[in-house]
């Protein structure tokens, strides 16, 4: 392979095929380039798509890249068919779903510890959606199982990679506030006015 | 206060919890344990004709409530003069991680929404660019191992079953030659016993016995041969009685 242009063409037609995320490693070896370089390169091609206004855009996955239709369209594809909705994840399925996410590696008891409930069904639930997965075993009594996500819940989720998780600017405050909670001045009042049970 | 509440609208306790501290527009920081532990005791009392484990973890923030509650009667000066922390400080913290959390679930629902509107061309069978032997070899050894060990079991078996089958056929004789066979041996022994022993092929196979016992059943129910067996699992003696009834009749 002599030039990007080149390479770049071919890493379009293998995207084409392929469907699935192509990792760039598999990629880079297949034209003969570095790892690196091979990235760079999909990147720009991502770029290129985005600044011609395609309608077809490449989206990265965990340093993987596919081709994804572009998300304002969406309304014309609906017109011509009925994109298969997927079924919402349950209330439960999201919570369960979240703690795994921004915890990970994260043990069962400690979900349900977040959640005062039982989650086993609801991680079950999670693993056979290929969501999670199990990432081997904490060093804690009883070795319990670690989960973490999959690739599979980046896609999902349209995330490069677990950087890209949403964050919450006002929890984050909340909990800074927690801390600086005065518990002195709250023991006080505490102590002048009992709670009393009326 | 009467509250309708449809409790399967609540993923916990901790959700419930949130719920009343919510409704009671109380701070998060400083919960009215006495009024919040009886609205809570209230809702739970429409679990019990419900699910027993879920009823099972609500009754534990139930009891830590009622705890805390007790606890929060008392003063929290220690004679040295300290302040003791404030009963309620680890619960707050659990319901504020139980927030966060739940938050982020929101945050990730609204992402998945967003991330739904992308729509990906689902990996189509790959089949015609790569041709079949790439299926072969895409094994490992484990999957090489097994696969060849079912090869050679599969092998042994069928030579097995053919050994079997070979049997049949060589040894294959019908219920009426085997009559004749008998009818001969005991005519030839001239009204000597014969054990049944002496009735069977040489190397005789189980379907040979099979069939020679049959065969002396059915003459012996038709009289035409006597069979004695003097006690049991011991020697069958047969014994010749009417030559005319070894002739089949069409029924046999």
């Amino acid at each position: 392979m002599s030039n990007n242009q080149n390479i770049k063409s071919a890493f379009e037609s293998m995207m084409f095929v392929f469907g699935e995320p192509l990792d760039a490693k598999i990629a880079a070896d297949a034209v003969g380039i570095e790892k690196k370089e091979a990235y760079d390169l999909f990147k720009e091609l991502e770029e290129e798509y985005e600044e011609e206004k395609r309608g077809i855009r490449i989206r990265e996955v965990n340093g993987s890249f596919q081709f994804v239709s572009y998300e304002e369209n969406f309304d014309y594809i609906k017109a011509i068919c009925t994109p298969a909705k997927e079924r919402k994840l349950s209330q439960a399925a999201l919570e369960v779903l979240a703690i795994v996410a921004y915890k990970q590696p994260v043990t069962k008891s400690e979900i349900d510890s977040i959640r005062g409930i039982k989650s086993d069904r609801v991680l079950e639930g999670l693993i056979s959606k290929d969501l999670i997965l199990d990432k081997g075993r904490s060093t804690a009594v009883g070795r319990p199982t670690l989960y973490g996500t999959t690739d599979t819940f980046l896609s999902y989720f349209d995330l490069k990679d677990l950087k890209e998780l949403p964050q919450l600017d006002d929890i984050e405050d909340a909990i800074r506030d927690f801390s600086d909670f005065d518990m002195e001045a709250f023991a006080d009042t505490g102590q002048t006015s009992f709670d009393l049970p009326r | 206060m009467a509250y309708k509440i449809n409790l399967n609208i609540f993923e916990g306790p901790f959700d419930l919890l949130v719920y009343l501290i919510e409704q009671a527009e109380m701070s998060i920081y400083d919960i009215q344990i006495s009024v919040i532990t009886r609205q809570y005791l209230d809702h739970i009392k429409t679990l019990e004709e419900s699910d027993v484990a879920v009823g099972a973890d609500f009754m534990v923030l139930a009891a830590t409530l009622i705890d805390i509650k007790s606890k929060m009667l008392l003063p929290r000066i220690a004679i040295d003069g300290t302040t003791e922390e404030d009963p309620r400080t680890d619960l707050v913290q659990k319901i504020l991680q139980y927030t966060r959390f739940k938050k982020l679930a929101a945050q990730l629902e609204a992402q998945r929404e967003l991330a739904a509107l992308k729509c990906v061309k689902p990996q189509e069978d790959l089949q015609p660019y790569t041709g079949e032997p790439d299926v072969y070899l895409k094994m490992d050894m484990e999957h090489f191992i097994d696969a060849f060990q079912a090869f050679i079991y599969k092998k042994k078996k069928e030579d097995e079953l053919r050994q079997i089958q070979g049997h049949i056929e060589r040894e294959k004789i019908t219920l009426e030659s085997k009559i004749g066979i008998i009818k001969s041996l005991l005519i030839g022994a001239k009204n000597r016993l014969r054990s049944f022993r002496e009735l069977l092929a040489p190397n005789s196979t189980r379907y040979d016995k099979v069939v020679t016992f049959i065969a002396l059943l059915d003459l012996a129910k038709r009289g035409a041969v006597k069979v004695e067996q003097k006690k049991n699992f011991g020697g069958i003696d047969v014994s010749l009685l009417d030559t005319e009834k070894f002739v089949i009749t069409e029924e046999a």
